[in-house]
């Protein structure tokens, strides 16, 4: 892997060393996006999520008819419609393939830099800490909208390829025309992103936390797995609320007739909670550590 | 760590950098440690701030002028007058009457034709959640929201359509013209859960001298002011501690219902507004219209009169007031006692203790509920009974298991 000293941030910090803050931190945002997503690594990422769609929708060209109300929600429509590849294959990574994604990125975040050597450069420029932390959790985010959107967009067009596609049937029983079905997607695709906002945030902090990349990286999937596990127990229903990922299948409710904006709030501000959180110990954890790397 | 060339130098430098940053703050090691703490702060205060946030979103909000004193009269008369056909709105419910909960993604959230005790068993079970469109007494769309599925239930007129997205199967009814205005439930139609408003005209049609009705302090229901309603059976004899019924202080409706059971402090079922608008629902939401590749099954709606029994227990009511209702509809009137005692019996008929086995084998947790007395089986809950005898009658009421089996050893 291509290591991630930045040339052109450091340049950029000599050359505006006195500029205002605002204008410095977006350049410095806009060069972690570079980063991110110029690495193969990120690529591979998104590839892999971009597969799900395809196997779902070639498994389901090549094999007879689903029967109705079997596998999950929505597989027996596809060959009805090719517009419910995307719905299924958001469905099926929400649980274990998205948060896993995300974990690599998050906990790559900070404890990345770390053990490439690179993070004491980012910070010998004037960045201070709490702007690297906020540029390197902006960039940690920008791959939760490109994660479900790569899923999304990658199912619709392999449905597109592979079946008629046609109005869709919401939930409701009622009946939308594609391109009201596409606003669908993207709807449920900031759904999923502002879901894993808060799993993020528990990443960036586990990367503040240690130099090895792939131990906070673990820790963070592991986390979305127990948190998913919880939720799972009856004997603790108090705690349901209050797992982050408790709203993760909520999206449903945006395939309703009318839409039913519910879950979407509850989340938004159950993942704002987490974001706060574990920011705040983030904050707290990279600002007083040692940086040794 | 990572770097290659150089470490101790490079080293040198940003511990140098680090402290000339730091320099004119820092003034000793102890600052230095305060700093630290200080760090740290946020990391406290931001759970601090969202405890004392949730704390504060539990303190129920006080209404800001208080309501018009009215008797229990006036708000009985002022529920019963109510006039509200049009609005929408989202109804939660909650039970815990004690019932093997079932899973709402489990065999019960079937075709949309489905009924039957499974669909019963389910709306008496857990929290449901469901959205409720009317317009007028003819136009209504009741929207059952389950995980990632919904069932809809939409009247258009004489036409009445049932919708499940789990399968994507319909079913359609069309009403006999002497068909009541409201509700939508329809003996041999799919589950449907109840609207406060149903909940609470047949509470208040149960209110008579055997209840101690009473007004409580003024309570927020869906974010209105409501009168309090409360009812209270003067009888030890049944389960039923105490209903809460919130009455709108503006339109008189019923916005939710909570019935607690005698002796416990918190209410064993809840259905109610959780948010509400008078406003006219969108027309386009009456015209149901079934999706392609859905199976349309024709359901023939069924006569009030008596018929032969299926199963022995009627198909979609969360309340035992319900239940009664039902079952009295389908057995006739066989009932004893009177007011919240009254015990609701179904005779026996040809085949039908065999049925019941049938049903209990077919339902695991059903079976697993029902525990084994003299005389039968008993479904035992918070607020009501059904004892299932061995020669198979049935016998159901919101009171005690011993009251039932009394009933059914009388001749």
């Amino acid at each position: 892997m291509s290591s991630s000293v930045r040339p052109e941030t450091l340049g950029t910090a000599d050359a505006t060393d006195a500029a205002p803050p605002g204008g410095w931190g977006l350049s410095l945002f806009w060069s972690e996006l570079r980063v991110l997503f110029g690495r193969r690594r990120t690529w591979a990422l998104l590839l892999a999520l971009a597969a799900i769609p395809v196997l779902i929708a070639v498994a389901v060209r090549l094999s007879s008819a689903v029967p109705a109300g079997r596998g999950p929600a929505f597989l027996d429509r596809i060959s009805q419609n090719g517009l419910f590849v995307a719905f299924t294959a958001m469905l099926v990574s929400v649980p274990l393939f998205l948060p896993l994604t995300v974990g690599v990125v998050a906990g790559d975040t900070i404890a990345g830099e770390a053990n490439l050597g690179t993070l004491r450069y980012l910070l010998v420029a004037p960045t201070g800490r709490v702007r690297l932390l906020l540029v390197k959790y902006a960039g940690a985010l920008a791959f939760c909208l490109a994660a479900p959107l790569t899923v999304g967009l990658a199912g619709a067009a392999i449905g597109a390829a592979l079946f008629p596609v046609g109005p869709v049937t919401l939930l409701s029983g009622d009946v939308i025309e594609p391109p009201q079905a596409a606003l669908r997607i993207l709807l449920i695709a900031a759904y999923l992103a502002v879901s894993l906002a808060g799993l993020s945030a528990v990443g960036l902090f586990l990367s503040t936390l240690t130099v090895v990349p792939v131990g906070a990286m673990a820790a963070t999937v592991v986390v979305s797995v127990v948190s998913q596990v919880l939720d799972q127990l009856p004997q603790l229903e108090w705690l349901h609320p209050w797992l982050f990922s408790h709203y993760w299948l909520g999206f449903g409710d945006l395939l309703r007739q009318p839409l039913l904006w519910d879950s979407f709030a509850s989340n938004a501000l159950l993942q704002a909670g987490y974001v706060a959180v574990f920011g705040a110990l983030a904050y707290g954890r990279f600002v007083t550590k040692d940086i040794l790397s | 760590m990572g770097s290659s060339d150089g470490v101790d130098g490079t080293m040198n430098r940003i511990m140098n950098g680090r402290q000339r940053q730091h320099a004119p703050e820092v003034r000793g090691a102890d600052r230095a440690r305060n700093r630290a703490w200080l760090r740290w702060v946020p990391a406290a205060t931001v759970p601090a701030v969202i405890a004392a946030g949730v704390l504060a979103g539990t303190i129920p909000a006080r209404a800001g002028d208080p309501l018009p004193t009215k008797t229990p009269a006036e708000v009985m008369a002022l529920a019963a007058g109510h006039r509200t056909h049009t609005f929408s709105g989202t109804i939660e419910q909650s039970s815990e009457l004690g019932l093997p909960e079932l899973p709402a993604t489990g065999p019960t959230a079937g075709p949309a034709s489905a009924d039957g005790i499974a669909s019963a068993m389910e709306f008496l079970t857990g929290e449901h959640t469901a959205r409720v469109f009317m317009d007028g007494k003819t136009n209504a769309r009741i929207q059952v929201v389950d995980r990632l599925a919904e069932r809809d239930v939409i009247r258009s007129g004489d036409e009445v359509w049932f919708y499940s997205s789990r399968d994507n199967s319909t079913a359609h009814l069309t009403l006999p013209g002497d068909a009541s205005d409201l509700p939508l439930a329809h003996p041999g139609t799919p589950a449907a859960p109840h609207t406060p408003q149903e909940l609470a005209d047949k509470f208040l049609a149960a209110a008579d001298s055997s209840t101690a009705v009473s007004v409580g302090p003024d309570v927020q229901a869906a974010g209105r002011a409501a009168y309090n309603l409360l009812l209270e059976p003067r009888t030890n004899g049944t389960l039923v501690g105490k209903v809460a019924i919130a009455v709108d202080a503006a339109t008189g409706m019923p916005l939710s219902v909570q019935v607690t059971a005698r002796g416990a402090s918190r209410p064993a079922f809840s259905a109610g507004f959780t948010s509400l608008s008078l406003d006219q629902p969108d027309v386009a939401l009456f015209n149901f219209v079934p999706p392609p590749g859905s199976m349309v099954e024709e359901l023939q709606p069924r006569h009030h009169e008596r018929q032969s029994l299926n199963p022995g227990i009627p198909d979609s009511h969360p309340t035992r007031e319900d239940l009664a209702a039902a079952l009295e509809q389908k057995a006739g009137e066989y009932t004893t006692g009177s007011g919240w005692e009254t015990v609701v019996e179904v005779p026996a008929e040809a085949g039908a203790a065999s049925r019941l086995d049938a049903l209990l084998a077919g339902n695991p947790l059903l079976a697993q509920a029902a525990v084994a007395v003299p005389g039968g089986r008993v479904l035992s809950t918070a607020l009501f009974n059904v004892l299932l005898t061995d020669d198979g009658r049935v016998y159901a009421g919101m009171v005690p298991v011993e009251r039932l089996q009394a009933a059914s050893a009388a001749p």
